[in-house]
């Protein structure tokens, strides 16, 4: 077994957890946006919290007096349901608004310390110019509002993360065409926000799989010990970023590691983030018993919230596929039961479609179903949502 | 002269010329020419000078005296060759507005040329001079006019060679960060004497500062209007001849306006006027604090592109290229994902009910996530998609008292169990007539034995050995021949039945008793 530091003093390991916390649910942070109060907690444990990061996961911790930036990698590079969002609304990014992201990032690191939305569009349309990039479809001419507002999605979201910082101005008179706004560059951020080990420009692979590869590539270790670490980093990796980790997703070499130092690994997290591991048959969750680990809520309390909840019983109970049709039908039926405590519109004819979808993505999301087609599969996790029933049970009965 | 001149005068034009090279160096050989006290200058001699052809020479001469930078007079001297004394000869010399166009193109050389220098010289020069001005005002005898004058003119000087310098020394440090981008060894070499010369100058900057605002109080504390005007009187002297009264009072309260307006540019140089309006000492120094700190940026900037990394600015345009050809759009979030790693870390959330009950019922790590007890949802939230209630919230019921009772007769009940098996427990093999009467709750027990053990006797045998079906409890029977009938009295009734040993032993304590 490995031998373990003595516990921390309480008072200060609940700081520990607040900024490891901190730091997993928000990989970057930067002096003057974050609450001042957590970002001080991070720099005061900022040598602690690079050693565990390190240690434990492998993963990069780069502290200083502007920015907290931990270089998480991802464990599977296959899950799609984390993409960027528009910071306003909420709404994910689609392959224009992540082309235009890089583009004003390839711009704004050769900028000078301030630069307009005018300019920044002017230097965009230049590198849209590529011939790759038309050849691929991407055409930008900035010519009508929508493209402006995919602009500016960008723009807030260089804001939100603090690559920019607004001087004057704003975005809405940008789109309105009647004005323009002034912003101050922070490359240091901008210089930070690639994670991956290799440069994008370094790789010549043809095809998206192959970069894909390239990008997430590691040093294979060659000796014993240090597979064993690396084992241990990937699992660690899987247990802290993921809602449910399946043992069916793992390489058998991995799943054996993770057998034999169950105890230790999932100890090691819980004293670090408070996350508590439920162990299962399946697989294993780590879950939050302060519920705020998270970007996806559930249960939570709202419309959609709720019938994610009601869908996910339902799911558990079938235990095979059900159809996409089939739950179509039920939040039909459930829409006209809830009339009193939903939003009106729930019961619109074709809203279920849409409800549906949502409802679907969060449990994807959270490794609760897999979605093929018209198809819905229950993962073995989702059971933990079914309704609680009076089951007679042969545990207890002996001893 | 005015006379002489052309009429038309472009002394400007030959820097727009083709061939202003040329034109340049032509004039500035007639420059030198007149820092030796030369003034008349032959072609040949420009020629030699420039080591340039003489044809071309003359050709420039004759542009430039076209443009009036020059004038020509006809050359009488002999001549050693019959070429030369059929070329029309002159000798060259510049005119006023040539040599008005020289200076003020040095001047702008000067200026866009400089550098600028932080002068820590200046600075101890500055105090200095303020120490003896101090000097003079404090014996409380007449002011030596003079010596008041010249200390006053040299400080104001010295000040506003100072001021300039240090206007154009930021600018110039700028332009050195911003020439960063282009000439990376140059700016790495040069940095490292920048900087600390910066910091000297910061460290000056704070000690004779501080020296300098602490000698400009004094002065004003012990009267720098006397001081200002001694100089203004002289100055004004030496303007005016003497003559009106009017004019020459005007002329002491010009000067004396001026030599105001400086000193209160020397005290708002070195002393703030508040927290608001920092002096420009100040602000200088925080200027050059925060050049350093751009210097530093620059120099990190500059270490991290050349240390093997990517182009950054190529790495995002790759990017930009592969989330145009991704094959779907979960790829291209799965890209995202990848290449910036910014997402959240998801959980799912437990409650500390449901902890509490997997506790309890110590789920074990095998079981799989249908058998384990479901995560305790609020029921209010299962049903109305809320945690709270519209409307009027139910009375809570306590069920402490019915969960009291319970306990209570659930203890009575064990207590009740226990004293009836130990009733039961016989020492050794006894006759079924010798048990005595049984209370109620040792006789359901004594039954419940009796039936196993009958039951599991086979039907010709006289005697069985048998568990009770929880495996706590022995029992013996064996069949007493020829006994008839017996009786067990309990306080239900009599029961009756044939004969037999019996012998009831408690598994549960045998393993100590034995």
């Amino acid at each position: 077994m490995t031998r373990r530091k003595p516990a921390l003093p309480q008072e200060r390991s609940a700081r520990f957890q607040r900024a490891v916390r901190t730091l997993l649910a928000r990989p970057l942070l930067v002096a003057g946006l974050a609450d001042p109060d957590l970002f001080r907690l991070i720099r005061s444990q900022a040598a602690e919290l690079r050693d565990w990061f390190d240690r434990e996961t492998g993963w990069r911790l780069v502290v200083d007096a502007q920015t907290a930036r931990l270089f998480k990698t991802v464990p599977t590079v296959h899950d799609a349901t984390y993409p960027a969002r528009d910071p306003r609304s909420g709404a994910p990014f689609g392959r224009r608004r992540y082309v235009l992201t890089c583009l004003a990032l390839g711009a704004l690191e050769r900028a000078d310390s301030q630069v307009t939305l005018g300019r920044l569009a002017e230097q965009i349309l230049m590198a849209a110019a590529d011939p790759d990039l038309t050849a691929a479809g991407i055409v930008f001419a900035l010519d009508n509002r929508e493209e402006r507002s995919d602009l500016i999605a960008v723009v807030r979201l260089l804001l939100d993360w603090g690559a920019l910082h607004r001087v004057a101005g704003d975005e809405e008179a940008y789109l309105g065409a009647s004005g323009d706004a002034l912003y101050d560059v922070d490359r240091r951020v901008i210089s930070g926000l690639l994670t991956g080990s290799r440069g994008p420009s370094t790789i010549t692979e043809p095809t998206f799989e192959a970069r894909m590869r390239a990008l997430t590539a590691e040093v294979m270790p060659d000796t014993e010990e240090l597979r064993n670490r690396s084992l241990r980093h990937r699992l660690t990796r899987k247990l802290l970023e993921e809602p449910v980790v399946y043992y069916d997703e793992l390489t058998a070499e991995e799943l054996s590691y993770l057998t034999r130092q169950r105890a230790a690994i999932l100890g090691r997290i819980t004293e670090a983030t408070g996350l508590v591991g439920e162990v299962r048959a399946e697989g294993i969750a780590m879950v939050d018993p302060d519920d705020e680990l998270t970007d996806i809520r559930m249960p939570a309390q709202g419309m959609l919230s709720h019938l994610t909840l009601l869908l996910a019983g339902h799911i558990a109970a079938e235990p095979d596929r059900v159809e996409v049709e089939e739950l179509h039908t039920l939040t039909r039926k459930l829409a006209a039961e809830h009339k009193a405590y939903w939003r009106k519109n729930a019961t619109d004819p074709g809203m279920e479609i849409e409800l549906v979808n949502a409802a679907l993505h969060a449990l994807t999301a959270l490794k609760l179903i897999a979605v093929a087609g018209a198809q819905v599969t229950a993962k073995p996790a989702i059971a933990r949502y079914a309704l609680a029933e009076p089951t007679i049970r042969d545990n207890g009965a002996r001893t | 002269m005015a006379e002489e001149t052309p009429p038309a005068q472009h002394p400007f034009a030959h820097l727009q010329a083709p061939n202003a090279a040329l034109y340049r160096k032509v004039m500035l050989a007639f420059m030198r020419a007149k820092e030796r006290f030369t003034v008349h200058l032959r072609p040949e001699d420009i020629a030699l000078d420039l080591t340039h052809d003489l044809d071309a020479v003359v050709e420039a001469l004759g542009r430039l005296e076209h443009w009036g930078n020059l004038r020509a007079d006809p050359d009488t001297g002999r001549v050693t060759s019959v070429e030369d004394f059929h070329r029309a000869r002159y000798l060259y010399q510049l005119t006023p507005a040539g040599q008005a166009a020289e200076q003020a193109i040095a001047v702008y050389e000067d200026a866009i040329g400089r550098r600028g220098v932080l002068q820590s010289v200046a600075l101890a020069d500055i105090a200095t001079q303020l120490r003896a001005l101090l000097a003079l005002t404090g014996n409380g005898a007449e002011l030596d006019a003079a010596k008041t004058h010249l200390l006053l003119i040299s400080v104001a000087e010295r000040f506003s060679g100072l001021a300039d310098n240090a206007q154009a020394f930021m600018a110039s440090l700028r332009r050195t960060i911003d020439f960063a981008d282009n000439d990376v060894d140059a700016f790495l070499a040069y940095k490292e004497r920048l900087i600390s010369y910066i910091e000297r100058f910061i460290a000056d900057l704070a000690n004779s500062g501080a020296e300098i605002a602490d000698l400009a109080l004094r002065i004003e504390a012990a009267g720098v209007e006397p001081l200002l005007e001694v100089a203004a009187r002289r100055e004004a002297a030496d303007a005016v001849p003497d003559g009106i009264d009017d004019e020459a009072d005007a002329a002491v309260a010009e000067a004396m306006r001026h030599w105001r307006n400086r000193w209160a540019g020397l005290r708002s140089w070195f002393i703030s006027a508040d927290s608001r309006r920092p002096s420009q000492a100040r602000l200088l120094r925080s200027a050059a604090i925060g050049a350093i700190t751009q210097l530093l940026g620059a120099v990190a900037v500059i270490n991290e592109r050349r240390s093997g990394r990517s182009d950054r600015s190529a790495d995002f345009r790759a990017l930009a290229r592969w989330f145009a050809q991704a094959p779907d759009e979960a790829a291209t979030h799965q890209l995202w994902r990848a290449a910036f790693g910014l997402g959240p870390s998801r959980h799912l959330t437990v409650t500390a009910q449901t902890l509490d009950e997997w506790a309890e019922q110590r789920v074990a790590a095998a079981t799989p996530w249908a058998q384990a007890p479901p995560l305790a949802v609020s029921p209010q939230l299962r049903r109305t998609g809320s945690y709270e209630r519209r409307g009027q919230p139910n009375r809570v019921i306590d069920r402490a008292d019915a969960r009291r009772l319970l306990l209570e007769r659930a203890a009575q009940e064990a207590a009740q169990t226990a004293a009836a098996r130990a009733r039961l427990v016989t020492d050794g093999p006894v006759l079924l007539s010798h048990l005595g009467q049984l209370d109620p709750q040792a006789f359901r027990l004594f039954l419940g034995l009796l039936g196993d053990a009958l039951s599991a006797r086979g039907p010709h045998t006289k005697e069985v050995r048998t568990t009770t079906g929880d495996g706590t409890m022995e029992v013996r029977l064996t069949l007493v021949d020829d006994a008839g009938l017996v009786e067990i009295h309990t306080t239900d009734g009599v029961l009756s039945g044939p004969q037999h040993l019996i012998d009831i032993t408690d598994l549960t304590r045998a393993t100590v008793s034995r």
